[in-house]
């Protein structure tokens, strides 16, 4: 049961990181901020310049 | 207890050996009957284990010496974006996630032509062997150097010559991978209504989602990820209806009217704002994929389909109707990234370096993706040759070779030795809502008709085939068009890179004009092979992908040269045999394939044998009318696929040479072999942090 909440756990936490909203988490504390509209568009938009910019496999 | 312990350890892995051992010798040996894919898995899976285990433990602890104690770039250089300490398994899936492209599943079903038996132990042997260890090779070296690009490394390691020569290489390899796979999407929806309306939808799917995240719910990228889902599997269904409503003609196409499509797309995914279409297709594509690979590999294990297909079939000799060649070189050059992908390189070198937290995590990251890759490739191999063989060459055949005629197809292929009627393959058109299924070249098709009927008999049967097929070729069309928008992207980053030094305003990301001039250029020039490709007779993936394969191990043979340099700088002569077995090979591979794809007598391989056959022909008089403009173009196109090829060849021998001549600098003490690695620090992570 622990091992399956274990995996459940890890996925979720894998789809966080794949959807960026992680990365977003660290932004606001980084910057001691709140999560905002504002603050959602200024961290994607450098986020996404920095993505966008690295290749993607084949 | 431990001794108990220890025993069944060593049980446990003489299992795994004898299992690995009996599997590939069943299907090495097996000749004349079918057999269950269930031991092209077991045979993978045990390979994979003992690799990992042995192999890539060997290279961990005793060649790279991995420190759990030292400072990783991710902890050195913790900024927040790019360097980030991540959990060990969260960087894992996101590897995974950026290394899975098309290639490990159109690959392998391309080669399938020459049966089952080579692209398995060639997808197996490459992987734990060359592909594995490329790229742990190069995530170790790029750990060691504050996360620094192939590039990069290339530059201070082997010199100035590699540096430039492997960004010219990668800019001109995206080039072909963007036609190559933008063909392989035109071929898979060419006269399919129901495909074409599924892919058309997603467009707009992708930009509500954009328009939801940016401005209705800032943030919820689960959330949007998940409305996307829900309305791109409703576009599915959407297709059926729409297929046989009276817009039905509106979305039967011809390839070239969605070759023109894909074009404009790419351009403006390029010049679009990013948060409009390309991020939120990227997430969307992100989750599909890894779902998608996940069900089939359940699907796999819940049905074990039997292989239709012989493990050797007669195309070994070079005469095969899917492409061109011999099973040497042909076959270890058409499955790349299935088993060494030069491009995964770029991927250890780029992202996931910055994320370690600890340098031991590099063995089940680099190696272990790798593998996890290779597994794909074979699923991708079981869905070929699950189908009927005289079926599979239907669909992958191209008109120019079997016929334009149901009739003719089928009298062509029978007389292969491989049945199949008129009857057979309308009935499965319909079953899975198709016109037609002949020459579907390219690989997606067949890929989607195999995956198809695993899930069909997984529950549902014939029912839900129509919808199984269009959900693959959705799924493989989807994240094929992410690689394109982002491709067309990093390569007009990368051309605005190298113009930006001989003209200043074209390097500034910011300047429109040189922002819509790149990208035009950059769509130009894929747009101009994926154009070649489809009015190519043979369906352009004959020419294409073997063109697409050559350069990707090409860049192999740089990632590895690279790695070599790297391991001889650190130990000596010593371990240099690591990467420069499996360098030697693809040298052998890559060069041998390239000389025959440029130079071969056959016209049906070599691009100057082929111009040549077309020049005789119009030279003779036997071509006529608006087919006299065609055929110049054709002859034109080979004769540039020549040269593309050629330049590739150059490009890295320039390299090969360059890394030769300061290995034996370094190994006659002529030079200095000084390992530039950032400097030691030791690591402040508690065990739960990493």
């Amino acid at each position: 049961m622990r091992i399956l909440r274990n995996i459940l756990h890890g996925l979720a936490e894998l789809m966080r990181e794949l959807s960026d909203q992680n990365a977003y988490q660290r932004h606001l504390a980084e910057h001691g901020a709140a999560h905002s509209a504002e603050e959602w568009r200024r961290f994607s938009d450098e986020r996404f310049r920095t993505k966008y910019q690295q290749v993607k496999c084949c | 207890m431990i001794l108990l312990k220890r025993f069944a350890l060593v049980a446990f892995w003489i299992a795994v050996s004898c299992g690995a051992a009996v599997c590939l010798g069943a299907i090495a040996t097996s000749r004349g009957e079918h057999i269950n894919s269930m031991w092209l898995v077991l045979a993978a899976v045990c390979s994979y284990l003992i690799g990992y285990r042995f192999y890539g433990k060997f290279i961990a602890a005793r060649v790279m010496a991995l420190n759990e104690e030292r400072a990783t770039p991710a902890e050195r250089l913790e900024n927040g974006h790019d360097y980030v300490v991540t959990n060990k398994w969260i960087v894992f899936g996101q590897h995974f996630a950026a290394i899975a492209g098309p290639g490990p599943l159109v690959g392998p079903v391309l080669a399938a032509q020459f049966g089952y038996l080579p692209g398995v132990l060639w997808i197996i042997i490459g992987a734990v062997f060359g592909g594995a260890v490329q790229d742990f090779v190069i995530l170790f070296a790029s750990v060691r150097r504050d996360g620094k690009s192939l590039g990069q490394i290339a530059r201070e390691e082997v010199g100035k010559v590699g540096g430039i020569v492997a960004l010219i290489t990668v800019l001109l390899i995206m080039i072909i991978l963007l036609a190559v796979v933008s063909l392989v999407v035109v071929n898979a929806l060419a006269g399919s209504p129901w495909g074409t309306f599924t892919i058309a939808a997603t467009m707009p799917i992708a930009v509500l989602m954009g328009l939801y995240l940016r401005y209705w719910r800032p943030g919820k990228v689960l959330e949007c990820s998940a409305l996307g889902f829900v309305l791109t599997v409703a576009s599915v269904f959407g297709g059926q209806w729409i297929a046989t409503s009276s817009l039905g003609p509106a979305f039967t196409l011809p390839a070239i009217a969605l070759a023109i499509a894909i074009i404009v797309y790419g351009f403006l995914a390029s010049a679009l704002p990013v948060w409009l279409l390309l991020a939120p297709r990227g997430y969307l594509s992100t989750f599909v994929k890894l779902g998608v690979i996940v069900m089939l590999a359940i699907g796999i294990l819940a049905v074990r389909p039997e292989l239709q297909m012989p493990a050797f079939t007669r195309f070994v000799d070079g005469t095969g109707p899917v492409f061109a060649g011999k099973v040497f070189p042909f076959c270890f050059i058409t499955i790349a990234c299935g088993a060494v992908s030069g491009f995964h390189a770029l991927i250890s070198s780029g992202t996931t370096p910055k994320m370690l937290a600890r340098e031991t995590h590099a063995w089940p990251v680099g190696y272990g993706c790798m593998l996890l890759e290779s597994f794909v490739a074979i699923m991708a191999i079981v869905a070929a040759c699950v189908m009927d063989p005289g079926v599979y060459f239907a669909v992958n055949a191209p008109a120019g070779v079997v016929g334009k005629t149901a009739q003719t197809a089928v009298a062509t292929i029978s007389g292969w030795g491989f049945p199949v009627t008129a009857d057979q393959m309308a009935a499965m058109a319909r079953s899975v809502g198709e016109s037609t299924l002949f020459s579907r070249t390219g690989g997606a098709p067949s890929f989607a008709l195999g995956m198809a009927h695993i899930f069909a008999k997984g529950g549902g049967g014939d029912v839900v085939l129509g919808f199984w097929y269009h959900f693959a070729i959705m799924f493989e069309a989807l994240f094929i068009l992410t690689i394109l928008d982002a491709g067309t992207r990093v390569g007009r980053f990368m051309l605005q890179d190298l113009l930006g030094q001989v003209w200043t305003p074209l390097g500034r990301t910011g300047w429109m004009p040189g922002v819509i001039g790149l990208s035009a250029a950059i769509v130009g020039a894929w747009g101009y092979f994926l154009i070649q490709g489809v009015r190519d007779p043979l369906g352009g993936v004959n020419s294409l992908w073997p063109l697409f394969g050559i350069a990707n191990q090409l860049l192999a043979g740089i990632a590895l040269s690279v790695a070599t340099t790297i391991l001889l700088k650190m130990h000596g002569p010593k371990f240099m045999w690591i990467t420069s077995g499996p360098l030697a090979w693809l040298v052998v591979v890559t060069f041998s394939a390239g000389w025959q794809k440029i130079f071969s007598p056959l016209p049906a391989l070599g691009f100057l044998a082929q111009a040549n056959q077309l020049e005789d022909g119009l030279n003779a008089g036997k071509v006529t009318g608006a087919a006299v403009g065609q055929t110049q173009a054709l002859i034109f196109n080979a004769r540039l696929d020549a040269a593309v090829c050629g330049v590739f060849m150059v490009l890295v021998a320039v390299v090969l040479v360059d890394s030769l001549r300061l290995w034996y600098g370094i190994l006659s003490g002529a030079r200095e072999g000084d390992v530039v690695e950032s400097p030691f620090v030791m690591s402040r992570l508690s065990g739960e942090e990493a």
